[in-house]
């Protein structure tokens, strides 16, 4: 358990309390002094009386005793009298009551009751005195013994004449009398005294407790502060006080953050170290006490801005402060965060709306149409240009440049020969001046530049680069780097998509060892010559003794062979006719707009030209065909047999001919398109034309014109 | 100083609250008479009116210890007489202190009632009369004799 005392209480109102006793303390010894003096004046009232009615006895004492003595001569005097006042005014002193007058002297006087054992045992003596004075006196007058008399004063006088043993009760009394009133002086005097020194007891306990008191008052709210201080200054929190007269409180935290002194940052130097774009803010703030929530920057100690959130408190009403309070705390973590997730973001909104883009394009051409709008959206100034390696990858073309501005006009030749290309990654040149600046940079047409340069691969190949310049200097900013970077990985992505996708469309479509098309390619083709209904020579060509050439020379110079020929004929026939390799040695031949007799023609000239052809180490061969045009059939597999009747007619023939097909008059079956695609051999017994069928790609219907 | 400021207020207070008791006892410091050293106390008791002391003494230094029983005041003379009849004023009823002032050893001023004094004085051999000399006490009763031997 925690002692109460032990407790860390800064906001106790212990001082509070402290002063209500300091105002208790002051109250109690006010009123006890008043008491004191009260009761001292109300004892000291009617001393005086008392004092004169005292002294009086005396007297009369003494006027007793000659009154006494005159009697006793016989003149004229009243003893009796007198005996009687001094009694009364004896049991007055006493007790209390009415002192009664003297003729021709006084008033009755009335008395308190005497106070205290020893004034009292005075006045009591007084009046036994006096009674026995009084007795003594009659004594006198009666002419009696006065050996007989009373002693209740304890006097020893009996050995006394009568008159002797008058003057010495009357002197006894006068003195007790006498010593009464001093009892009632010194009492007074202590009475006084006492006072005296109780006032000065209470007044000097007063202020010390007082003293003590403000003491404690004093060390408890050094306490609180020195709590609050160290509460206010162990806080990260920066705090700053601004007045009328610029900053007037910095706390601790901000001193260790800028790096000065106070004394420095006071009045006017604490705006200096905030960012010149905030300080119309803080200047707001100064003279409106707003906004409530601002944020500042504020340079620290090593140049660095920090950025802030504060929080504007307007105190310029409480006399106390007179000014705004700013609470701030360094949010810089935060503010980097942000500002990298927003570029984040507008970087992968420009990653995305790119790659959607980029998907959209299917050639080349359009891909860099795409690079080109997204250089713009890159940067309008910036002069930008994407170099590609063709697809022997080993000469470098300028495919795309920035719109807007002019190319930056690389004379890198060889992908190889790009620094950025063998690295593999983007290589940032803040001047073409420095020693290890790219020498491809020198002496380019705008002068010295800063530059970026961003290979474009595809799956780990070198494709080309993306390459941009700027000021010399001052490279683009790093968002645009990656900008950069974000377009080369996607410009090389796709390129490759779309070279590889090429790539496959043409082997696809064509015959790997001629170039030619391919069977199904053609028939493709040729199903859309049929449907538009436009006439067409159609003719099938086979090599002569293409099995004796493969089994004397080997494959190899078969595969010469079938390219040469094709070689041939693309070298004959115009850019619309149609030739595919069919399979094995035989070809079919598509000659648009031409009849089977123009058709001939043309085939008499492939033969020709391939008679002429050098060869090279291939041997000398010959060629048949067979034609027919869309005259002579209905459908595709009757021009198909008819073609391929004339074929068999110029083998019979003795080949290396050109023969035009009879039309059968046999009615076809629908069969046809199987004894085309069917591995069984046809009726004709034509065994070739089968061994070409492309078993790659079974497409039973691929002859269906219908 | 340690400890929360509530302690310190109270431990305040208590000392503030006995700080007059101690300076009222102070001021009221004692006055009883102290014991001398190589001197013999005779106890003397006055009172209205008569003197009770002792009637013998040896002879030397002696602290006549006075007490004032009162009521009335009351001094002390010590007389050393041959005549314990002492000689009157001619007001018929004083001692004539004047006569006897060359024998006179020591003396008290009037004491107030219930005070105890000392006086010390050097008694040779001889009589003596204490007597309290105020108008009329020794007429009154107040004289008391004394013979102090060797």
């Amino acid at each position: 358990m925690i002692r109460r005392g032990q407790a860390f209480r800064p906001f106790s109102d212990g001082g509070r309390r402290t002063i209500v006793a300091i105002f208790l303390t002051f109250a109690l010894i006010g009123a006890l002094s008043a008491a004191l003096s009260l009761s001292a004046t109300a004892r000291s009232k009617n001393r005086a009386t008392v004092l004169q009615v005292a002294d009086r006895q005396r007297t009369l004492a003494e006027r007793y005793v000659k009154e006494v003595l005159l009697a006793h001569a016989g003149l004229q005097a009243d003893p009796a009298s007198t005996a009687s006042i001094l009694a009364s005014s004896a049991h007055a002193l006493l007790d209390g009551g009415t002192a009664p007058s003297v003729n021709g002297d006084d008033d009755e006087t009335t008395l308190p009751a005497a106070g205290g054992t020893v004034l009292r045992n005075q006045f009591e003596q007084e009046s036994r005195l006096v009674s026995d004075m009084a007795a003594n006196g009659e004594a006198v007058l009666s002419r009696r013994p006065a050996s007989t008399l009373p002693a209740t004063a304890h006097e020893h006088t009996g050995n006394l004449d009568p008159i002797q043993r008058l003057r010495v009760l009357a002197a006894l009394t006068s003195n007790v009398s006498l010593n009464a009133g001093r009892t009632i002086a010194r009492s007074t005097d202590q009475n006084v005294s006492r006072l005296i020194t109780m006032q000065v007891g209470l007044g000097i306990g007063g202020l010390v407790i007082s003293l003590l008191l403000a003491w404690a008052l004093i060390a408890t709210t050094r306490r609180q502060t020195a709590h609050f201080r160290s509460l206010a200054q162990s806080s990260h929190d920066l705090v700053v006080v601004l007045g009328a007269g610029g900053c007037r409180y910095v706390s601790r935290s901000v001193v260790a953050l800028v790096g000065r002194t106070e004394s420095e940052l006071f009045g006017g130097g604490f705006e200096e170290f905030v960012h010149p774009d905030d300080r119309e803010v803080l200047e707001g703030v100064m003279t409106h006490g707003g906004p409530p929530e601002l944020s500042l920057r504020l340079r620290n100690a090593s140049g660095e801005w920090r950025h802030l959130d504060a929080r504007a408190t307007d105190l310029r009403a409480d006399r106390r402060l007179r000014g705004v309070v700013i609470n701030a705390r360094d949010a810089t973590d935060r503010v980097r965060l942000e500002q990298e997730l927003t570029a984040q973001a507008r970087r992968d909104s420009f990653g995305s709306k790119l790659s959607e883009a980029l998907e959209m394009a299917d050639e080349e051409d359009a891909v860099f149409e795409v690079v080109e709008r997204a250089m713009v959206e890159t940067s309008q100034v910036t002069p930008m240009e994407l170099l590609l390696s063709d697809s022997s990858r080993a000469n470098l073309k300028r495919v795309s440049t920035s719109p807007g501005a002019a190319a930056p006009a690389c004379p890198v030749k060889s992908p190889y020969s790009c620094v950025a290309v063998r690295r593999g990654s983007a290589v940032v040149f803040d001047s073409s001046e420095v020693l290890n600046a790219c020498p491809k940079l020198r002496d380019r047409p705008g002068g010295p530049c800063s530059a970026v340069c961003v290979p474009v691969s595809f799956m780990g190949r070198s494709l080309g680069v993306l390459h941009t310049t700027g000021p010399d200097g001052a490279p683009p900013p790093a968002e645009q780097v990656a900008r950069l970077t974000t377009l080369a990985a996607q410009t090389g992505a796709r390129i490759g998509t779309v070279r590889a996708f090429e790539r496959t469309q043409l082997q696809a479509s064509t015959d790997g060892l001629t170039g030619l098309d391919n069977r199904r390619t053609l028939q493709k083709q040729l199903r859309g010559i049929i449907k538009d209904g436009d006439p067409f020579a159609l003719a099938i060509a086979d090599l002569d003794h293409f099995k004796q050439l493969n089994d004397a020379h080997g494959h190899e110079t078969g595969d010469r062979a079938l390219r040469l020929f094709a070689q041939v004929m693309q070298g004959v026939l115009r850019d619309n006719d149609l030739v595919a390799r069919w399979g094995g040695e035989e070809f079919v031949i598509v000659l648009p707009q031409l009849d089977r007799f123009q058709a001939v023609i043309v085939l008499d000239r492939i033969r020709g030209n391939l008679a002429k052809a050098h060869p090279g180490e291939t041997p000398r061969f010959t060629a048949s065909f067979g034609v027919t045009d869309s005259t002579q059939g209905e459908s595709l597999e009757q021009l198909m047999l008819t073609a391929d009747g004339g074929l068999y007619a110029a083998k019979q023939a003795g080949r290396d001919r050109t023969t035009i097909g009879e039309p059968s008059t046999e009615p076809r079956s629908t069969t046809v398109i199987d004894d085309l695609e069917s591995p069984t051999p046809p009726r004709r017994g034509r065994p070739y034309l089968h061994e070409a069928v492309d078993d790659e790609e079974p497409n039973p219907s691929g002859l269906e014109i219908r | 100083m340690g400890g929360s400021p509530q302690i310190l207020l109270r431990k305040t207070l208590v000392v503030l609250a006995t700080a007059p008791v101690v300076l009222l006892v102070a001021a009221c410091g004692s006055t009883a008479p102290v014991k001398p050293a190589n001197a013999a106390i005779a106890a003397v008791t006055e009172g209205d009116f008569a003197i009770t002391a002792p009637t013998q003494l040896k002879a030397g230094n002696v602290v006549l210890r006075v007490h004032n029983n009162g009521p009335d005041e009351h001094e002390l003379i010590v007389v050393r007489v041959r005549d314990p009849r002492l000689p009157l004023r001619a007001d018929g009823f004083t001692v004539d202190e004047e006569a006897i002032q060359r024998s006179e050893p020591g003396s008290l001023v009037p004491g107030q009632p219930g005070s105890t004094r000392d006086l010390r004085i050097n008694l040779k051999p001889g009589r003596y009369v204490l007597l309290c000399n105020m108008a009329g006490h020794y007429l009154g009763g107040m004289h008391s004799n004394l013979v102090v031997t060797q």
